[in-house]
């Protein structure tokens, strides 16, 4: 009684009255911070900022049309060289033009200026566009526009499909003035109003991608919600009575207060796409608090004091809890070990969160306890058995713990070794990366990916690998993208990865405009396309495309200033063996024409295909480094904990094979490793492993209860804390499991199915493995009596002490 | 002293009320144009508030004063909306000058003496096209000097840009690009040739069917140097002008699409062929004209805007923007009249503008400030033009026997994309090309202003 903790515990009762002020003063000054919360998706805080292809990404944002819309308009019965398809595309087109934020110069479709088409005459040359000042309508009209398309390479190649059923609509955003939600709540009501009998409108493009998510997020409050009342059901049905449902309830929700308060005050906006994490923070609060009340009916059943109860409470479950909310703590810290922004404010916001809780689960749990009124039926809810459901669970339990010692282990262990050989060989197959054709944040089948399909069905595509050439000196002059080495450069690029193997679907770049400029105006022979490789022909042709234009209209293929350009390559699909063609073959194609030129680099690269190895790249290095350090932190925590390493290996183990089991399923199941089970794996063993603290504190508990028999008190150890880790396990699951069926977004679906999956192979092997372990190493340290761990408290010396006469109604827990 | 028996507001509720009643007389305590008429003298047609910037804002802006984001509340309803949030949000500065009562130092001298001579001769024929009482072209000066509606107000805007029957622009532009940097740097010529509408009241070489011919060609940067354009416009108002250009490299001429006037002319530039003079298409192919009110208005127009003297060559020194260079400096004053009008591209079905405004100065049918805005109704562009005479304390520059007028700067603003083109009139620019306003002894036809022409100054 004279240790620490109970010390403190003893202060903090003492001074209850500033306890509670001080923690009202630190919540009303989270509560301050609050109005700063921001929720808010940033794309590219998605992307690993430390990797090659996001720095490309972020020096040349431009390239790879993240701020583009792309609409097709494909005519179901027919190709699109009727009435009223161009009457569509032409009205569709104004609409757009009314988008808010849209950069009215930057709109191309086959109904605008932009889309021209041009005739050598004997007088020079002359551009018009495809359209004139309305959509043909008379068969003659029709017949005309068709024939001017035919002399528009550039329209035909990547406005109109192939087999002339289908037109795109292009439509750049100015990234100032861009609201995503708002500019795709309009575009999408144009998409939806379009659709008719004939005809099927798709949206893409990375905008409209973000006002997917935008959308599904907005639905995420109301999984929050949803599952939010699900949990305090359940607490509600398990506990029966209002300090047990109040005592969470406030504990988690001032705790959340000061999650949230924090990165308000850090005005560090909160990713919404991981907000399943503080779901299950909540529930990790609530099942906490349930064990810590339960204890609590426990000793005040003995004491009938709700005062000396709860500090006595604080002082036995104070460092369990620390030692259980500390591994929770490094998992979560750990993630922010990859370097992806979006990650490391996510682990500021959820590694504080559970800080929180170590506070608010410890001191404040208590002084609530000791002012809230005492349960009436405080005898049942300590007297032993319970109803059927309890008696069920107890059977099962003991049913578990049988296997888990005596000649049954020998079986068990056969059985577990097996097993742990055959996850361990299937985990090692897994592949990085799940490659979704659009993206892999929404289900295959979501409006978004399906219209991202059919655009790559009829067109080119989204799934593009951009070669980035960028000047050395970015107010060059001579504007470098002008310049013939750099233009032939590219073309000489181009027809070397066009020669390859397996040849992108189309390649582009300004080169290619150029040389159709030289084409036309050299007098429109074909012969006349190729440039002649010097600065000043190359000059003349980029002269010709861009006069009485924008930059803008080339903005695709170089910037604004002329001085940056990309080869732009496109790829059939960004499957990994795709993916990793493609960037093998770039690379022999840059290494072939040399990176670094005199006045450019070119540098791979950004787009799509890029952007996406960038993220499986950094699954790569760090899933195992996390996980490493991990175990190494746990393992140095849990060892000082129990004062014992063999303590930390034996709670290690059934964690990692947890994972390891995780990860085959996972493999089998079609699943590749990415960014989602990275955070899940962490989550999973800082989480998983206080099943594993809970068991191993009770078993060492137990054994001097049961006489040092180990059969005994492993089946005491199950049957007692076995049932709150079952039922831990299963409100943490009843927060996490509705996201995979509620969710439209396929990430915050995926985690929920990985992260329910894990705690529930975590529970498994916690309550088989470990026993198991327990029983076959047989170590030491079980026996130590003092072990800072151990929950054991001698409540009848505290009753003789301080309550006199009352009796002992109930043997510590 | 005798103005003062009209409380404060009165010039401003006098604007107002002629707005709504529509009366075309300008001028507000006395008619202003037989006043411009006898001693050119605008002063005793407004009240001080109208001609004071001091009495205006009541003391808060005197001349001499710069408006800066700290005082520009007290003159936002002077200022076009893009200026404003230029001087609120973006570091510009306007001084403040007197504001100019002697009008004849808001027009070429011959263009004011033909305004007069020609006033009330003026008609509108049933399509819209300006003809004389006797049926032929307009001769020479504003065509309506108290315009009655928007499109007369639009007619004094279009039929003669620059005020002069020739002129030739030296023109010095820089593109700055949203980090203050500068993105692109020009040098270009601009001539404009009035076949009628001039103001020896003649018709030039006998084309009555031709209003103007107007030509661009750029000097520098050498990758651009040669690229030229030409534009022939025809008296119709409603006919599309002939558009040309030129690629020297290519030795070929390249016909536009008549109706694609909005787009820029090369590579950076923000403003339109829409744009320039706020009148830079037929009137007849936009439509909608509405006066939509008459206010005072900001404007630089007075000779302190005249940089000869000060720079060799006519340059302004620059302030502001991330990289303080991002606005000329220039010298506003209060101009006491304002037309407002509006007009929509009607005649441009693919148009990305929705509507124009301008604020026309009554005194000299010049506007003062011009904005356009997208189909949305969200403000997009500025053309802020910087007009003076050119004569100043250090230097008198002269077009015949009075000292010139004309433009001397402009500024246009794309606040969408927060794109500024700043150009100047400069004195000279690369390729020896000087401003002026006569033909002299010049075929400048021959010279400038044909397809040959442009081909020879691109090959030049």
């Amino acid at each position: 009684m004279e240790s620490f903790r109970f010390r403190l515990a003893a202060l903090v009762m003492r001074h209850r009255g500033f306890t509670t002020l001080l923690f009202a003063l630190v919540t009303a000054f989270f509560a301050v911070g609050l109005r700063n919360v921001e929720l808010k998706t940033i794309f590219s805080d998605l992307l690993p900022k430390d990797d090659p292809f996001v720095q490309v990404y972020k020096d040349h944002p431009n390239f790879g049309n993240p701020l583009t819309f792309t609409l097709m308009i494909q005519r179901k019965d027919g190709d699109i060289y009727n009435p009223e398809t161009l009457a569509k595309v032409w009205k569709l087109t104004r609409d757009v033009d009314l988008a808010p934020g849209v950069d009215h110069d930057q709109i191309l479709s086959i109904a605008t200026e932009k889309a021209r088409y041009a005739e050598a005459t004997p007088y020079g040359i002359d551009v018009r566009p495809l359209m004139e000042d309305h959509a043909p309508t008379t068969p003659e009209e029709i017949a005309e526009f068709r024939a001017r398309v035919d002399k528009a390479p550039g329209a035909r190649n990547f406005l109109i499909s192939g087999d002339g059923t289908a037109t795109l609509i292009n439509a750049t955003f100015i990234e100032r003035l861009l609201d995503y939600g708002e500019a795709f709540n309009y575009m999408q009501k144009l998409v939806e109003a379009a659709r008719d009998e004939h005809h099927d409108v798709h949206l893409a493009g990375q905008p409209a991608l973000t006002g997917w998510v935008y959308r599904y997020e907005s639905q995420m409050f109301v999984i929050f919600a949803v599952t939010l009342a699900a949990l305090v059901i359940t607490l509600a049905l398990y506990m029966r009575n209002v300090v047990g449902v109040v005592t969470p309830i406030v504990t988690s929700a001032v705790a959340a207060i000061w999650g949230f308060g924090f990165v308000g005050w850090l005005k560090s906006p909160i990713e919404p796409l991981l907000m399943i994490v503080p779901l299950l923070l909540i529930a990790r609060s609530f099942s906490h608090c349930v064990q810590f009340t339960e204890r609590y009916y426990e000793i005040y059943a003995h004491l009938r004091d709700r005062e000396k109860a709860a500090e006595i409470t604080m002082g036995v479950m104070m460092v369990p809890s620390v030692l259980g909310i500390f591994t929770d703590i490094v998992g979560i810290f750990l993630i922010a070990i990859a370097p992806i922004p979006a990650m490391e404010r996510f682990a500021l916001f959820c590694g504080f969160w559970a800080i929180w809780l170590i506070p608010t689960g410890t001191f404040l749990i208590s002084l609530l306890l000791s002012v809230l009124p005492p349960p009436k039926n405080i005898d049942k809810l300590v007297g032993h058995g319970g109803g059927g459901v309890h008696r069920k669970f107890s059977q099962l339990l003991r049913g578990v713990a049988a296997t888990t010692y005596g000649r049954p282990a020998r079986v068990t262990t056969l059985i577990v070794a097996v097993g742990s050989v055959a996850a361990i060989y299937t985990a090692l197959q897994i592949k990085i990366g799940n490659p979704v054709e659009g993206s892999n944040l929404l289900w295959p089948e979501s409006e978004y990916n399906e219209g991202v399909a059919q655009i790559n069905r009829n067109f080119p595509g989204v799934n593009t690998l951009e070669i980035v050439f960028e000047a050395k000196d970015q107010k060059s002059p001579s504007r470098v993208t002008r310049q013939a080495d750099t233009v032939l450069t590219m073309q000489a690029l181009q027809a070397e990865i066009e020669r390859s193997p397996q040849p992108p679907r189309a390649t582009l770049s300004f080169g290619d405009y150029l040389m159709e400029a030289n084409r036309l105006f050299s007098g429109g022979n074909p012969k006349w396309a190729p440039l002649d490789p010097t600065d000043a022909a190359v000059n003349a042709a980029a002269g010709a495309v861009m006069v009485g234009s924008s930059p803008k209209a080339f903005s695709n293929v170089i910037d604004f200033e002329q001085q940056n350009g990309t080869v732009s390559l496109w790829f059939k699909d960004n499957r990994q063996e795709t993916v990793d063609a493609a960037l093998a073959e770039a690379r022999r194609a840059i290494d072939k024409v040399g990176a670094d030129h005199k006045a450019f680099l070119i540098r791979l690269g950004t787009g799509t295909i890029a952007l996406q190895q960038a993220v499986n790249n950094v699954v790569d290095r760090y899933h195992w480094l996390i996980i490493g350090c991990l175990n190494l932190v746990i393992l140095i925590g849990c060892s000082l904990a129990y004062r014992s390493l063999v303590a930390g290996l034996i709670l290690l183990l059934p964690v990692n094979l947890s994972n390891v089991v995780l990860l085959s399923t996972m493999h089998l199941m079609g699943i590749g490793l990415d960014v989602n089970s990275m955070l899940v794996a962490a989550i999973g063993i800082g989480v998983g492993i206080d099943y594993g603290i809970y068991l191993l504190s009770r078993i060492c508990e137990e054994y001097h209860g049961q006489d040092h028999d180990w059969g005994r008190t492993l089946t005491a150890a199950l049957t007692t804390t076995g049932k709150a880790i079952m039922f831990t396990a299963s409100i943490m699951m009843i927060g996490i499991l509705p996201w995979y069926f509620l969710s439209d977004l396929k990430f915050m679906a995926d985690m929920g199915l990985l992260l329910t999956l894990i705690m529930l192979i975590n529970m498994i092997l916690a309550l088989v493995v470990l026993p198991l372990i327990v029983w076959l190493l047989k170590p030491s340290f079980v026996g130590r009596k003092d072990l800072l761990v151990g929950e054991s408290v001698d409540l009848s010396a505290i009753v003789a002490e301080d309550l006199g006469s009352k009796p002992m109604q109930s043997a510590p827990a | 002293m005798w103005i003062k028996k009209y409380d404060f507001d009165y010039g401003r509720r006098m604007l107002l009320e002629k707005t709504v009643k529509g009366v075309a007389a300008a001028g507000v305590l006395a008619p202003l144009w037989p006043l411009i008429g006898n001693a050119a003298d605008s002063s005793k047609a407004y009240p001080d508030e109208l001609l004071s910037i001091e009495a205006y804002t009541k003391g808060k802006i005197k001349p001499g004063d710069v408006i800066t984001a700290s005082n520009v509340e007290a003159v936002k309803d002077l200022l076009d909306p893009i200026a404003y949030q230029q001087v609120k949000t973006m570091g510009r500065r306007i001084n403040i000058v007197e504001s100019t009562k002697d009008v004849t130092k808001l027009f070429p001298a011959e263009y004011l003496e033909a305004t007069l001579k020609n006033k009330g001769r003026a008609k509108l024929d049933g399509d819209g096209n300006v003809f004389t009482d006797n049926g032929e072209p307009w001769i020479g000066g504003n065509p309506f000097v108290e315009p009655k509606d928007g499109v007369e107000a639009a007619a004094n805007l279009t039929l003669s840009w620059g005020r002069h029957d020739y002129s030739m622009y030296a023109v010095r532009d820089w593109d700055i690009a949203p980090d203050g940097t500068q993105a692109y740097q020009y040098d270009f010529v601009w001539a404009e040739l009035n076949n009628t509408a001039r103001v020896d009241g003649k018709v030039w070489n006998g084309k009555k069917d031709i209003l103007r011919y107007q030509s661009v060609w750029f000097t520098s940067p050498q990758d651009t140097a040669g690229s030229s354009y030409l534009n022939t416009w025809y008296y119709d108002q409603r006919k599309f002008p002939d558009l040309y250009g030129y690629l020297p490299a290519f030795k070929r001429v390249r016909q536009f699409p008549t109706n694609q006037r909005f787009e820029p002319l090369v590579p950076g530039i923000t403003f339109f062929l829409s744009d320039a003079w706020a009148a830079g298409d037929p009137m007849l192919t936009w439509g909608n004209y509405k006066i939509i009110g008459r206010q005072p208005m900001l404007g630089a127009i007075g000779s302190r805007n005249f940089m000869g003297g000060y720079h060799p060559n006519y340059e302004r020194p620059v302030h502001g923007g991330p990289k303080n260079q991002t606005f000329h400096d220039v010298w506003m004053e209060l101009v006491p009249e304002c037309i407002v009008l509006e007009a929509e591209p009607t005649g441009y079905p693919r148009a990305p503008v929705g509507k124009k405004r301008i604020w026309i100065d009554v005194r000299n049918g010049m506007y003062v400030a011009y904005v356009t805005y997208d189909r949305r109704g969200e403000i997009w562009k500025s053309f802020e033009p910087c007009y003076a005479q050119y004569s100043n304390d250090k230097l008198t520059v002269k077009d015949g026997a009075h000292p010139a007028w004309s433009w001397v700067a402009v500024l246009s603003h794309d606040i969408q994309a927060n794109r500024m083109t700043r150009f100047v009139q400069a004195k000279e620019v690369t390729g020896g090309y000087k401003s002026g306003y006569s033909v002299g002894k010049d075929d400048v036809y021959n010279k400038y202003l044909t397809n040959q022409a442009i081909a020879r100054l691109g090959s030049a």
